[in-house]
């Protein structure tokens, strides 16, 4: 409910504002800037600092104003001459037990008021100091931060950011009165569950918590560049500022109050951004000669792409040609890849590594909603009621995202979390469902088995909006029939009695969102395994309305952008197929070729491309940041398709596991060294902004594909500058086409946005689905038993997945010291019983077999998986868990099964 | 010649606190009695007329608070909670009742949560309180046996659980906010006002907070009628009140004394005046919260208003007794270390005043005219501090200045 609109006065002056809202907040909304230190809108008011005070009519002597709740005909003095001295007095007690020093590191908010107060000068103050004699004691253990208790005063900002805000809870007070100091967990910050978020340094107004890296180089007094773009790691798409000095970033913070972090940050974000500046990142164009690569000028590698690439195509045909473009470059660059292959390659054969994790959740999605993407805003999952978590390790892999589900959950939302391995968010979960790696279906058709038996179904949902209403819900019905809460047990190992909890709290509850991850597309069943979860999510009504829905949140940060602007085998930019006729001729048009020269027939897609390969189909591949010796699946294979090709480019910012195979490699630019735009998951169009020179003779990725199709003779338009780009891109896709740099330059804005004044799109299908006839499809499934399965020789089934502290292949997170001091150790979990089975003891280094192929690592031994199931963080290359994957694929959306190898463990002798 | 009179120590030495049968034939719980037939509202104004104010230090009316958490909301959850933490210094009336009545202060808190209609009660007691503490589980055991407590009391459909809940060891505990802060799990840091436990209380709901003396006279209002309890005491200060006396005194201890009573009457008539060779040279009223006074008020009776209009308090009823020898500096500067010692350290003005009232003090004996320094600070500390205990320390450093420096 809307609250009243209030008038009050402040000094005299009239002001407007919501009934109850925080009278400080309001008083500094409206110019009246009324000190205060323990004060700051993003948390609960403290009333600890004492400077906010106020005379307030009808109430006796003075009153803090941050504590005080708007009421109409409010009458307020905020400046006196009685309230200025108190101020002064007050802050004059604080320097008292401050410690002045001023290390250069940091924003100091009481600095400001000190000088403000002419406080600065000695012989205005009373008070001599006393903070010297009072033993304060210092944390400096933690890799990102250090505390100077010296500095504190005592404000509980951090305290409150680290509990009300990250929702982690870690820091609190040590003694009482003066001599009290903050500590996390039990002392010592490096050893508490402290995960170097910096929400408390962010929100600290002293130099008492610090980033400690740079903390000796960075001068806050000099001219600093600070430049707002988006967070180069996972898809939040987190907004940061950064610090930029002498032409290198010196810290980053969070950008407050805007979508979606406002102002959160995670380790990766915040601290995670170093690697920027290596001393590893390529420089330089480089060509192989007699196996050796040697440094080249542009024009040289350019040359030679160009011969090779026209060569190989006169030779060979366009068929033999294909790229892979990707998930951490900007829409623009993706758009001119997506557009170089189609001109220059003349094929489709263009895709990336979303088909390594989430192609099946959208093929899934496509089919029965029309749309692939996440169908709220990331501000719900605080809001909705009920949060239904599955595959997903929402904490470690979308941290921001997370803070907005542990604020939900203590506003009492209902969590739900579907994963064989614990994560973190089970400390979270009203339910936790366990289930036998591989039997999602089977759980999810018993969780309907039991919706439909109790008859918690939303009938009205499906006559209204389901295709084919309650006949085809018939059907469904028939099916889950068989998946009774028993028979569901048997498969899956979950009790009946939490079956039928989770299914009642998801069914009943008034709005409820689903997030998917890759515990469930990365299965040969991954586009079974998201149809039932939809199938779920109809029959209940639990899409279609605000805060409720379901959303794939996105591993990197432009997985989003880099689909939506056309890297994809099947579509153009936009979504739009590639082999209707009508499309291409509205391509060709845009793009003012000859409509005979957009291939019609679909490309290769991710896995395909790299088997095409192998096979020798296709003998020149064009990798632009992407590292498939990591990240596809079945590395042996992998290593000997690429050990054959006949040429090789990879373009990247590192030299990498993939770039060992290249004949040329070319030094492409960093997030911070480009201007452009990304997507994130909840369809946010976001700016990238140059804040630095690039290193070398490194380029813009786009201009290096620009030049490789002018040195083969094609033109694929031109472009100064990335919005140019842009513009065509809003041109080409319907849903962007009310998207321009200018619109987004403060705020990202959500598609579809088809025109000019459209505000954009925070949930989607509210009125309809994208489908062509406007409703939700059924598309009822069995549960298969996996074809791999655990046999006496590979008795173990391997899971794997990521870490809060590492990304991806790790290219990038593992170049920063603060991220590595977190973890920069591969090791597997695996559970007690089977550790004594195998006769392996913590932290011993284990062998690791599947039929494909082995590696060695670190035994740790948690009950967090259960008997029979291995976990391995993936992101470390010397223990390559693809080196066990297999490339089987998904019939449907040609994803591979990540998650699910059968292997066997021995300990190394 | 004054004697004492007794109501909440009415039954002390009557009975044996462990049991409840003696405490029966003494009377206990007839008030109760009489309040399960009465209908709550008439009960609240009887115990507004009654003019019974909160015995824990502040002095507030207790009928009016009752009628505040009432009428917050008639349908919702509501608590009733006694604050036996008793932290101040030199007071210890409290512990009394509790070890030797337990059944007085149990009866009180029936009759004031069926009043305001409270389901729930809590007595949140000082820790070290080793033996009230035992004393009242067995109370609160053979209360509920004899259906007093527990489910449908007495047959009249109104339910009251009460249970006892161990302070967290600081003085600042005591202090109604932080109390329920500490009650609810959390650090014992207070918490901001408005809203007011009466509104906003344990769990945010309404809540009625006591001290341990304050209900240990509902009983006696409903046994013995208005007019006898208004009989007694002055205009503003009706009934009695304990006393805990410390110094130099012939007979140290509690008295409970009808309001109105002389500090005169009460340390010579009752106590047996000063120790041979002391001379009586003035008195800390209420404890380290509280105020210094002289000969002066040795006839001015010992009552909420006539000592407010010479600017002194009553506080929880502590009296410590100062002579020829006393040493004042040291004393004052035990006070302000008290203080700095139990700051929570909140809010600026008490965390850093305290210390340097601290600091000053040890150096009062030498640089006399500190003092006023002191009560400088101290009074931007009362008007700037977030709860009672920063706004405490002016209390006893502008009665010292008065009287002795
Ligand atoms: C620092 C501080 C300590 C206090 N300690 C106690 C205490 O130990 N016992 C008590 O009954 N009241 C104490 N009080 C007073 C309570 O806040 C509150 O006023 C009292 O419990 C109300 O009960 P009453 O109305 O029956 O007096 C304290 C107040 C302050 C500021
Ligand atoms: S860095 Fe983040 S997790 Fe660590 S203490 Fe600060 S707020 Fe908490
Ligand atoms: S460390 Fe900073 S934010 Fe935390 S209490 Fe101290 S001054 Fe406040
Ligand atoms: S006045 Fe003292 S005890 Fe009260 S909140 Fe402030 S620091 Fe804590
Ligand atoms: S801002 Fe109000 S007390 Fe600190």
């Amino acid at each position: 409910m809307d609250k009243k609109q209030v008038s009050i006065s402040i000094d005299g002056k009239t002001i407007k504002a919501k009934e109850g809202s925080n009278l400080l907040q309001v008083a500094r909304d409206n110019g009246i800037n009324i000190p205060g230190l323990c004060y700051h809108k993003k948390l609960s008011p403290t009333g600890a600092c004492r400077l906010c005070v106020c005379k307030i009519d009808g109430m006796p002597g003075l009153t803090m104003s941050c504590t005080v709740a708007v009421k109409d005909g409010m009458k307020v003095i905020a400046f006196d001459e009685e309230i200025e001295n108190n101020r002064k007095h007050t802050l004059d007690y604080l320097l008292a037990e401050h410690n002045e020093e001023f290390d250069g590191a940091y924003r100091d908010e009481m600095k400001e008021l000190v000088e403000h107060y002419g406080l600065d000068k000695p012989e205005n103050r009373q008070f001599s100091p006393i903070w010297e004699s009072l033993n304060y004691p210092k944390d400096d253990s933690s890799p990102v931060l250090s505390y100077d208790a010296t500095k504190c005063i005592k404000c509980f900002r951090c305290i409150k950011a680290c509990e009300e805000v990250q929702g982690k809870n870690i820091l609190s007070f040590a003694e009482r009165g003066i001599t009290k100091y903050i500590v996390a967990g039990f002392g010592i910050w490096s050893e508490s569950e402290c995960d170097g978020c910096g929400e408390c340094v962010q929100l600290c107004p002293t130099g008492a918590i610090v980033e400690k890296p740079h903390r000796e180089e960075i001068k806050i007094e000099k001219p600093d560049k600070k430049v707002i773009t988006s967070c180069p790691y996972c898809g939040v798409g987190c907004q940061i500022e950064l610090h930029v000095q002498d032409g290198r970033i010196m810290r980053s913070t969070g950008v407050e109050g805007v979508s979606p972090n406002d102002g959160r940050l995670c380790v990766k974000g915040r601290f995670g951004l170093d690697f920027v500046h290596s001393p590893e990142r390529l420089t330089t164009p480089l060509i192989k000669k007699n196996g050796v690569f040697e440094e080249a000028t542009w024009e040289e590698a350019l040359q030679l792409i160009a011969e090779k690439f026209t060569g190989i195509k006169d030779k060979y045909g366009s068929k033999a040609l294909a790229g892979y473009s990707s998930a951490k470059v900007s829409n623009e660059d993706n758009y001119i890849f997506q557009k170089f292959i189609r001109l220059a390659f003349e094929n489709n054969n263009v895709d990336y590594c979303t088909r390594l994790c989430h192609a099946s959740t959208v093929t899934a999605m496509l089919k029965s909603i029309g749309d692939g993407a996440g169908s709220n805003s990331i501000e719900d999952f605080e809001t909705t009621d009920c949060l239904f978590v599955t595959g997903n390790n929402i904490i470690e892999t979308h941290p921001i995202t997370a803070t907005y589900v542990k604020r939900g959950y203590q506003r009492g939302q209902k969590i739900i979390v579907v994963d064989p391995r614990w994560t973190p968010l089970v400390k979270y979960a009203t339910v936790w469902l366990q289930p036998r790696l591989g039997t999602d279906v089977a759980i999810l058709n018993g969780l309907m088995h039991i919706i439909i038996r109790e008859n918690w179904i939303d009938k009205e949902f499906i006559e209204k909006r389901v295709d084919g209403g309650m006949q085809a819900f018939e059907t469904l019905k028939e099916l889950v029939a068989n998946y009774s809460p028993e028979e569901t047990e048997r498969i899956t190992t979950v009790p009946a009695s939490k079956l039928f909890e989770a299914a009642k709290i998801y069914a009943n509850a008034p709005t409820a969102m689903i997030a998917t991850g890759m515990g469930m597309s990365q299965a040969t069943v991954g586009t079974n395994n998201v149809f039932s979860l939809l199938n779920m999510c109809f029959i209940t009504g639990q899409i279609g309305r605000e805060r409720c829905g379901i959303n794939p949140p996105r591993g990197q940060n432009n997985v989003q952008g880099a689909t939506d602007v056309g890297a994809s085998p099947v579509n153009y930019p936009g979504y739009i197929p590639v082999g209707n006729d009508e499309n291409r001729r509205r391509m060709a048009k845009l793009w003012n070729v000859d409509y005979e020269k957009l291939d019609p027939k679909p490309g290769l897609s991710t896995v395909e491309i790299m088997q095409a390969v192998h096979h020798g189909d296709v003998k020149a591949l064009y990798i632009m940041g992407e590292n498939p010796v990591v990240t596809d699946p079945n590395q042996n294979h992998t290593i000997e398709a690429l050990e054959n090709i006949d040429f090789l480019v990879v373009q990247d910012i590192f030299h990498t596991e993939t770039t060992k195979y290249a004949h040329v490699i070319l030094p492409a630019s960093s997030f911070a060294e480009k201007n452009g735009t990304v997507v994130n998951s909840d369809r946010r169009v976001l700016r990238l902004r140059k804040a630095v020179e690039l290193p070398g003779l490194a380029r813009e990725d786009w201009r290096i594909i620009l030049d490789i199709a002018t040195h083969m003779g094609v033109n694929l338009g031109e472009y100064s500058v990335s919005e140019e780009i842009f513009k065509e891109i809003a041109e080409a896709v319907p849903i962007m086409h009310g998207i321009s740099y200018e619109r987004i330059e403060k705020h990202g804005i959500q598609w579809p946005c088809p025109e000019k004044d459209h505000p954009g799109t925070p949930t989607l299908f509210l009125e309809k689905f994208n489908t062509p006839n406007g409703k939700a499809k059924l598309f009822p499934v069995e549960h298969i038993e996996q074809k791999e399965r655990a046999s006496a020789e590979f008795p173990l089934i391997m899971n794997s997945g990521r870490l809060l502290f590492q990304y991806h292949s790790a290219t990038m997170s593992r170049k920063n010291d603060t991220l590595n001091a977190f973890a920069n150790e591969s090791y597997v979990l695996i559970n007690p019983e089977d550790a004594d089975r195998y006769d392996i003891k913590e932290g011993e280094m284990v062998h690791i077999e599947s039929a494909r192929g082995s590696l060695k690592t670190k035994a740790r031994i948690v009950d967090e998986v259960a008997p029979g199931e291995l976990f391995m963080p993936w992101h470390f290359s010397e223990a390559p868990v693809n080196a066990l994957t297999r490339d089987e694929l998904d019939p449907m959306s040609k994803i591979a099964p990540f998650k699910y190898s059968a292997v066997n463990i021995n300990k190394v002798l | 010649m004054i004697a004492e009179k007794r109501i909440s120590l009415a039954r002390i030495e009557k009975i044996n606190a462990d049991s409840i049968d003696d405490s029966l034939k003494a009377g206990a719980y007839n008030g109760l009695k009489k309040a399960l037939t009465m209908n709550p509202e008439e009960m609240i104004e009887k115990f507004e007329k009654s003019g019974l104010r909160g015995r824990g230090g502040a002095g507030f009316p207790t009928g009016l608070k009752q009628k505040f958490t009432r009428s917050s909301c008639l349908d919702c959850e509501k608590y009733i909670i006694c604050n036996a933490d008793e932290g101040e210094p030199g007071t210890f009336k409290d512990r009394v009742i509790m070890e030797r009545d337990p059944h007085m202060l149990i009866e009180g808190m029936i009759i004031a949560a069926y009043v305001i209609g409270a389901s729930r009660g809590f007595i949140y007691i000082r820790g070290e309180y080793q033996r009230s503490i035992e004393v009242l589980q067995k109370a609160i055991e053979d209360s509920n046996k004899n259906g007093f407590l527990g489910e449908n009391v007495l047959g009249s459909g109104f339910n009251f659980n009460l249970e006892l809940r161990l302070g967290a060891g600081s003085y600042l505990c005591g202090e109604e906010l932080t109390l329920l802060e500490s009650l609810e799990g959390k650090r014992g840091y207070p918490r901001i006002k408005p809203p007011f436990p009466a509104q906003k209380g344990l769990w945010e709901s309404p809540t009625l907070i006591n001290n341990v003396e304050t209900f240990s006279h509902l009983p006696a209002i409903l046994n013995e009628g208005l007019d006898w309890y208004t009989s007694l005491g002055t205009e503003e200060s009706k009934g009695t009140k304990i006393f805990t006396i410390t110094g130099r005194v012939q007979k140290p201890g509690f008295y409970e004394m009808e309001m109105g009573c002389t500090l005169r009457e009460l340390l010579f008539d009752i106590a047996g005046g000063m120790k041979d060779g002391y001379e009586f040279k003035g008195a800390l009223l209420g404890g380290a919260a509280g105020t210094f006074v002289d000969e002066s008020f040795l006839d001015i009776p010992l009552a909420y208003e006539t000592l407010k209009a010479r600017g002194a308090t009553l506080g929880s009823g502590a009296i410590l007794v100062l002579d020829q020898e006393t040493d004042m500096p040291s004393l004052l500067h035990n006070l302000m270390d008290f203080f700095k010692h139990e700051s929570c350290g909140k809010c600026v003005p008490c965390r850093v005043g305290t210390t340097m009232l601290t600091e000053m003090a040890a150096k009062l004996k030498n640089e006399p005219e500190l003092i006023h320094k002191m009560t400088k600070e101290a009074h931007y500390m009362a008007e700037t501090s977030l709860c009672p205990l920063g706004q405490s320390p002016i209390l006893p450093l502008k009665s010292y200045r008065e009287y002795y420096s």
